[in-house]
């Protein structure tokens, strides 16, 4: 049955919650031993960074969604990402892995997309916007947080989690049942947006900026020492969770990044080989080429309340 | 014994700038008999509630004004509430119509009675009657806190921009500002500049275009004075500067487009940053929404002191305002710059027609009358700002000079041919508004966004899809065949019973 969306609009705005809810303060955040803590602080930056990224994608569906109140659970959305990536900022902070008005650097793969997003994303039809947001919401939902629950045993950071999952698990089902509305489009208009975007500067590079950015996530999970079984798992899921819609698997897009993932899942597939030197050649590229960073960017804070004007906590 | 009442000519409901202008109209006519029945204790209206800090018309006020009492004086091309208020007091003293004012005097309920062909006007304990009605309590005189999560627990001040509370002194004060229309671009750039920080609340971007507010040079001010003419000139050049906006505002054309384009141009000269001019461009037709003027809008904005914030508001907390990115921010005050209660389904009294049935209950889906101003079954009443009579392009008071003259002849009708009543054929108003319908189709606010013009289901009663022209000529117009109308000397002649039903003589 068809998801009431007038309904979901409503559950997602009964259910906000706000950092100053959580006791930052409490105890537990000396279970972190020290020398977990460098990979801690890189995982939780790029998770944090992933979180705002996913934030920008939102705004731009949001522009293009089909139905007014499909518009509004994306501006929830944006909020909701941006909550997480706060939320993250703060346990960073709580663990004493911050200074003082400190935000952790984004790496490469992550200025990257932030490039790209922000030139690109809001010119991408609903269609393939509707399809990448789902797969790194899948992955991030499924494999990151999962992994950091099993690693991290202090309750702040578990109480935290509860409260993103909660979220996720909204945002996952409009996800897909967004996917599914668009798989319900005249096969023409399916063909044309395709067709017409897979030749695109914009899909070309997004692909260039995809690929190594979530190879170097799991090659970062694998050196944390997760078991890239769990990212499969997860992935794995963004094709049982689309297969469950009537008409998602019409949506050409879909199916390309099925393919994709099943890729990516093989580590014996030669993807990896091209994925991988794709890694190490974005670590090449020279930094002074990137623009400066958007000022969307520079709006995360770990503080939970303010009083006065701050443009952008982390701003130079 | 019965005392025999009192029974008017005419009454108006209200003292603004429409109410005034119909005392005006109507003593020219020749008809002294009437009431004008006002709430408040003073005239102005709107504007004399409208105080909020930077609180201006944003039409050029020799626009903004009758043509019939012009005020060579105006200070600035916007001019000022206290201004605007001040001409409306002047106005009430030049047409010496303060005598024909009851003041602090709320109009509670209109009922018809057919066997007097009378309203009878309730406010409060009394009862006042007329054989003619004139609605003059304009669209925009009610204002409400908006309905926000948690608004009741929030302790610090709670302003509303229509009912400025000037007892709360934001100097040095943490404030925020929820709303992002035609009063909050004018409150911002005043609040920067006392409060220690301003964090202004935006849901929905409108299209913003500069504003040139001139002082005007004293020797204009002369000149004015002494050749009306002159003046009678600039006010016609700026009518059809506005008719010819009307190409793009009104109707959805390539004009629209370029209209964007001029508001893009100017968010890309005002704004630096490319996130901010993201958020603070427009994502429907220029039109569709209330255009905003203002050229110190989006300087403030960009104050250190000031910060744009579109994240949705979770809730109000006893502190401040908690938005949907799990923040909290603290503010001493908030200004709601929420708008108006705008009453699609009628003014908000009770109106009874002429068979006892209810105008807001007939209005409660779609409202509907005859040129906005006459509506059948209910007699001899005449609605100002009446539905389908709203400006996108021009000036309010250009529409309203038209509906008092259409009210003038209807009344003079009434009186001149000792009319017990007139009410417009069900199938005149019927067949006017499917015109009107039709012709909104191609309009900009029909082209897909929401707005205060438009019922929850999308109707659109508010609005009139033509220029400022048609619509006059339209209103100049008074057809006494559109109307059933039912005479005392044929209810003598005859000797028909007063409460018989209407014959159509015309």
């Amino acid at each position: 049955m068809a998801m009431d969306m007038d309904e979901m609009l409503q559950k997602i705005k009964d259910r906000q919650w706000a950092l100053a809810e959580i006791d930052w303060e409490a105890p537990g955040a000396e279970t972190i031993s020290e020398e977990f803590k460098p990979k801690l602080k890189a995982f939780m930056a790029d998770l944090c960074w992933i979180e705002n990224v996913g934030a920008r994608g939102f705004a731009a569906m949001a522009k293009k969604a089909p139905t007014p109140t499909i518009a509004e659970i994306y501006r929830y959305f944006h909020a909701e990402e941006q909550r997480h990536a706060n939320a993250e900022l703060a346990l960073l902070k709580r663990w004493g892995m911050l200074e003082e008005g400190e935000i952790p650097e984004p790496n490469v793969n992550i200025r990257m997309a932030i490039e790209w997003l922000d030139t690109y994303a809001d010119d991408m039809p609903l269609s393939v916007l509707g399809t990448v947001i789902p797969m790194l919401e899948v992955a991030l939902d499924g494999a990151l947080l999962k992994f950091l629950l099993e690693e991290v045993h202090d309750p702040v950071c578990h109480q935290v989690f509860e409260k993103i999952n909660n979220d996720e698990s909204r945002h996952i089902a409009v996800d897909f049942e967004v996917l599914d509305m668009i798989g319900h489009a005249k096969a023409r208009k399916l063909a044309i947006d395709f067709v017409s975007n897979v030749a695109t500067p914009g899909l070309i590079i997004g692909a260039l900026m995809y690929i190594p950015l979530l190879n170097r996530i799991r090659n970062n999970l694998v050196d944390m020492g997760l078991q890239p079984e769990k990212l499969y798992r997860a992935m794995d899921r963004f094709e049982k969770l689309g297969n469950r819609g009537e008409y998602t698997h019409r949506v050409p897009l879909f199916q390309v990044l099925r393919v994709h993932a099943a890729m990516v899942v093989n580590p014996q597939h030669p993807y990896h080989l091209l994925a991988n030197s794709m890694v190490a050649l974005s670590e090449r590229y020279p930094r002074a080429l990137f623009r400066p960073i958007p000022s969307w960017f520079r709006e995360l804070t770990y503080e939970p309340v303010t009083r006065s004007v701050k443009k952008g906590m982390n701003a130079a | 014994m019965t005392i025999p009442v009192k029974v008017h000519t005419t009454i108006v409901i209200g003292a603004g700038f429409t109410g005034l202008g119909t005392a005006i109209k109507l003593r020219e006519a020749g008809i002294e008999d009437l009431v004008i029945l006002e709430r408040a204790d003073r005239v102005g209206g709107t504007w004399r509630d409208a105080t909020y800090p930077g609180a201006a018309c944003d039409i050029p006020s020799q626009l903004y004004s009758f043509s019939f009492a012009k005020n060579p004086n105006w200070s600035r091309t916007y001019s000022p509430s206290a201004e605007i208020c001040a001409h409306i007091e002047e106005l009430a003293a030049r047409f010496d119509l303060v005598k024909d004012i009851q003041f602090n005097t709320e109009v509670t309920k209109l009922e018809f009675e057919k066997r007097e062909a009378r309203w009878a006007v309730s406010a409060g304990p009394t009862t006042y009657y007329a054989r003619t009605v004139v609605i003059a309590s304009g669209p925009l005189s009610d204002a409400s806190l908006p309905s926000i999560r948690g608004i009741d627990e929030y302790q610090g001040a709670k302003i509303l921009s229509a009912r400025w509370d000037h007892d709360v002194d934001l100097a040095g004060k943490s404030v925020a500002v929820i709303g992002t229309g035609a009063s909050a671009v004018q409150i911002i750039p005043e609040m920067v500049k006392v409060a220690a920080s301003v964090k202004v609340f935006q849901r929905t971007p409108g299209w913003v275009l500069p504003r040139a507010n001139r002082r005007t040079p004293a020797v204009t001010k002369a000149v004015f004075e002494r050749l009306p003419i002159v003046q009678q000139g600039a006010r016609a050049a700026l009518f059809l500067g506005h008719e010819a906006a009307a190409t793009g505002l009104v109707w959805n054309t390539p004009i629209t487009t370029l209209i964007q384009q001029v508001g893009k141009l100017h968010l890309r000269v005002a704004v630096k940053d490319k996130w901010l001019r993201r958020q603070l461009t427009p994502d429907f037709r220029a039109g569709c929404k209330r255009m905003l003027m203002s050229s110190d809008y989006y300087p403030a904005l960009q104050r250190d002191n000031c910060k744009l914030i579109t994240w949705p508001i979770a809730t109000m907390t006893p502190e401040g305002i908690q938005t949907s990115d799990g923040l909290r921010h603290e503010v001493d005050a908030v200004v709601f710059a929420t708008g108006y209660d705008v009453h699609l389904d009628g003014p908000p009294y009770p109106i009874t027609g002429i068979d006892g049935q209810s105008l807001q209950e007939e209005w409660s889906g779609h409202p509907q009358a005859y040129k906005s101003a006459s509506v059948h079954g209910y007699p001899n009443l005449f609605f100002t700002c009446g539905p389908n009579s709203g400006p996108g392009h021009n000036s309010l008071l250009v529409y309203v000079q038209g509906q008092i003259e259409y009210a003038v002849s209807g009344i003079r009708a009434v009186v001149e041919q000792d009319l017990r009543w007139l009410d417009v054929k069900k199938t005149v108003q019927d067949k006017y508004n499917v015109s009107m319908q039709k012709r909104l189709r191609s309009t900009t606010w029909m082209s897909g966004c929401a707005s205060w013009y438009l019922t929850a289901d999308g109707f659109n009663a508010s609005m009139y899809p033509g220029f400022a022209t048609q619509y006059l000529r339209q209103m100049q117009d008074f057809r006494l065949r559109d109307y059933e109308v039912a005479s005392h000397a044929a209810q003598r002649l005859w000797n028909i019973p007063a409460d018989a039903s209407l014959q159509a003589v015309g």
